[in-house]
Formats: C-alpha cells, structure tokens, sequence
C-alpha cells in the first residue's frame, strides 16, 4: 500500500500478486486484497499497462486475469473502463486459456 | 493434409481398420456407419443399429478384426464379422449410467468403458459360459470417466474422469492372462489397484495416452491445460497452460511429441522436454489457405461499419480445416513412437488425414522430437 502511495506502481502490482497467494481462505482477507488489487490496478496510467503485463509470467497472468473479472463483478465509478485496458492487454499475452482458467479455478480470488 | 465432410452433425466418435481402408463411425444417433474407402471417394457399406441411445465410443480391434461400441444405452456390443454381416453380441456393464468410451486392450482379449456411473468396467470373454463377463474398478473413482487408454504391457489401464484427476489403474484378470512384469509405475498389480493419481487439474480431463513406450501419460483437461506424468522420473507431472481454448483430444506421435487439438479447431504440437521435465508449445499445425487480400471498398467499410460498429476487414469464418470443434485424434500409421499419420474427427462432421512430413516441411518452424 506504502509502494502505491510512493508511486512505484509497478511494484505494488508484482507485491500484490505474490500477497494473494499466501492468503488465508477467510472471506475478510479476500475481500481486502481486492480492494488493494483494485486500487493498484487503477493507479496505472494507460501506457503503462502494456509494460506492466509484459513483466508477469505465466502464472501472474492467471492470477491478473481473476482479479479482473473480480473487478468487474461490483464495478465502482471507473473502475470497469481501466478494468477492460487491463483486460485487452492481459488477453494478449495469456489468450483465451488465461479467461477458461479463470472460470474453471477451484480457488477463488 | 485430406478433408473429406461426412455429415453435417457431429461426428460423436470413430474407429479405423487394421489397413486404414475402412473407417467406423457415430453420426450422431444411435447407429454406427462404417464407410470405405473406393480410391478418392467414401462410400458407406454397413450400419449397424443396436444401440437405443447415442453411440459414445467405438473401437476396432486390428488383429482380431471385431468392434466394441457403446453408448448412452447403459450397453456395449461387440460385434464380430460373419460373411459380410456385422453381428452383435450384447455385453452387461452393471451400470446404471450411460457409457462414455470404450478400449480394447493391446492383447484384444479385453476391453474397458469408462461410463457416468463413476466405475470403469473391464470385460473379458469366458470361454465356459460363452459370454462376456465384467468387473468394475471403482474406488477412488468420483465421477464420470471421460477417457481411457491402455498400457503396452496390457494391464495398466490410464483413466481421465471429470473429478478433474488423471489415474492408473491396474486392470490384470487373472483368468486370461499372466502376471505382467513390474514397471516403473510399479510393481504389485493387483486388480482395481491405483498405481498413479494425479493433483494438478482443476477441468474434467477429455482425454488421456499413453506414450508408446508405457512410460509416460499425458492429458488434457478443461482448464485449458496439458500434463504429463513421466514414471521414469518418479512420477513427476510437468503441466503446461496453454493459451487456446480447452483441448479435448490428445495422442503422442513421439516418445517425447505431441498433437493434441480441441475447441480451437486445429491440432497443435507439444513436446517434452526430458531433461527439464518441461512441456512447450510447438506450434499450431493448420496451414490456412492464403486468402485473396482484396481491399475493401469504401461501401463495403461502411456497411461494415453499420453492421458490426468497426471497420475489421477480418472475416468471421474460421480459416482452419475443421469448421468446428475437434474431438477425436486418432493415429493412422507408424503407431505412437514414430507416428507418419494421423486424423482428427470433429463437430463439423468433417474427417482429416494430416500427414506428418508434409507438415515438418509446410510449417519450418515445426521441430518433431
């Protein structure tokens, strides 16, 4: 949250990521680390996207990609419009594979 | 590569001859029609109607030259060639859910179906009674079994289910065969015995092969995920995601090469890599025909425009050979070690023969292992 706030974008992305992997089940935590997700999502300007899904790898992809369509299921003022930039960026690198593992995942985000 | 359209439904299943002249298949419906081959063309010389639900699986036996069908019927048949009629003699399954897919086995002298009622049915002839008996694997089966392969040594029986787990079985009867040598899945084979389950998947497993050499299973699951089980390295599982749609159909054409295709309508090639256990993408392996690029004229931008709100000249038919989903591989020559050809069967009712060569020198990055 501090990295966000200092700016470096980039890295609170890569840190909230590797966070949402250790969490407990509890619905509380989930629900924080969706906001946070939101929040470092949206601190992104647009060209940075493309920069920022490029520096993920495979499973970070996944991982971005269920976080997104999170983000679409309680849409706030602007978050669906930045949402669909991630989006259309992340499709690219992880293809339609990313999206069916969002849908089959056992463990929701 | 050949395309020959047999129907406008779905294809539900297929099965090649020893020589590859003829080829069994389900229309989707009850019957199974088997068509062969008359120098270019694919004339239709047997329907066989038994069945009273949908054909699921089919599988034509090389050496012994019968046929297993089963279906949605709860029934499997086998049917034995007499002059040239095809005559069915009816197999009890116990189950009470329909079949799904149907192998025999290397040594012909069994046969297994994977069905909805969560059990595998390994069915062997006894020469007494004259009659087709059967015995059910069932624990820790925990739902529908999608697929089935057999090991060379003609125990092991490999089963993907839609519990999301790939398993091996041990299918030894004791009645027609002797005790198989230990492998490097494992040595005791009782009947019924998990001798490997994998964890990783989280979609139904479509289908599931065994390498060539027994040594290792591969399959594909509905997450859009391919997996391999390699024995020799004690079981270990290297997965790949893949970036396509889900895969229904896999088959080694290699010890270390595979084509799995699916949803997307074309076969792809994936190989292993021994030494770092891992699976990559080796490419996709329809060569589109070069459509005329013409330009659009400005009429046609516009109304393009109006209809579909963007000026995309991309077309929205598919440039791959199937028009619709693939759901069956089969190899037709050199076997799994040294596959030469294979063909796809899918939803658009359509048949094709790929040739591997013709594909190695078609597509120049293609590197078979």
């Amino acid at each position: 949250d501090s990295q966000r706030r200092s700016g470096d974008a980039l890295r609170a992305l890569h840190a909230a990521l590797r966070s949402a992997t250790r969490l407990a089940a509890s619905p509380d935590t989930k629900e924080q680390a969706q906001g946070t997700m939101l929040k470092v999502l949206m601190a992104f300007k647009s060209s940075e996207i493309e920069q920022a899904v490029n520096s993920l790898d495979g499973n970070g992809i996944d991982l971005l990609m269920k976080y997104i369509y999170k983000g679409f299921e309680k849409p706030t003022e602007n978050s669906s419009a930045i949402l669909l930039q991630w989006h259309e960026k992340a499709l690219a690198v992880g293809g339609l594979g990313a999206i069916v593992r969002v849908l089959t995942a056992r463990k929701t985000v | 590569m050949a395309y020959h359209s047999f129907l406008l439904e779905p294809i539900s299943c297929h099965a090649w001859n020893k020589d590859r002249t003829q080829i069994a298949l389900c229309p989707n419906n009850h019957e199974v029609h088997i068509y062969r081959k008359d120098g270019a063309r694919w004339s239709k010389v047997h329907e066989l109607k038994e069945h009273n639900g949908q054909v699921t699986g089919i599988d034509w036996a090389p050496e012994s030259n019968r046929l297993v069908t089963c279906g949605t019927d709860r029934n499997a048949y086998v049917w034995t060639l007499k002059g040239n009629v095809w005559k069915p003699t009816l197999v009890i399954l116990r189950i009470n859910r329909a079949a799904r897919c149907v192998k025999w086995s290397p040594k012909e002298n069994k046969f297994a179906v994977g069905s909805g009622s969560r059990l595998i049915s390994i069915c062997y002839f006894e020469q007494e009674n004259d009659w087709w008996v059967c015995k059910h694997i069932k624990k820790p089966i925990r739902s529908t079994v999608l697929s089935l392969d057999w090991h060379p040594n003609n125990v092991l029986l490999a089963a993907g289910s839609c519990d999301f787990k790939c398993r091996i079985f041990s299918a030894y009867i004791k009645e027609v065969e002797e005790r198989p040598s230990p492998t490097p899945w494992g040595s005791k084979m009782p009947f019924g015995e998990l001798m490997f389950e994998s964890s990783s998947s989280c979609g139904w497993v479509h289908s599931i092969c065994f390498s060539a050499s027994g040594a290792r299973v591969a399959w594909v699951s509905h997450d859009s995920t391919l997996c391999l089980a390699d024995a020799n390295k004690k079981m270990a599982v290297a997965s790949l995601c893949t970036e396509t749609l889900p895969l229904l159909a896999v088959t080694f054409i290699t010890e270390n090469s595979l084509v799995a295709a699916g949803h997307d309508c074309y076969p792809m090639l994936f190989t292993y890599e021994e030494g770092q256990g891992s699976l990559t993408f080796g490419g996709k392996l329809d060569v589109p025909k070069q459509s005329s690029q013409r330009g659009l004229t400005a009429r046609e931008r516009f109304q393009n425009l109006d209809k579909k709100a963007s000026s995309d000249t991309s077309n929205a038919t598919l440039d791959t050979v199937h028009k619709n989903s693939i759901s069956q591989i089969s190899v037709l020559a050199g076997g799994k070690a040294n596959c030469s050809q294979f063909c796809t069967t899918g939803m658009d009712g359509g048949m094709s023969i790929w040739d591997v060569k013709s594909l190695e020198s078609a597509l120049k990055d293609l590197k078979i292992k």
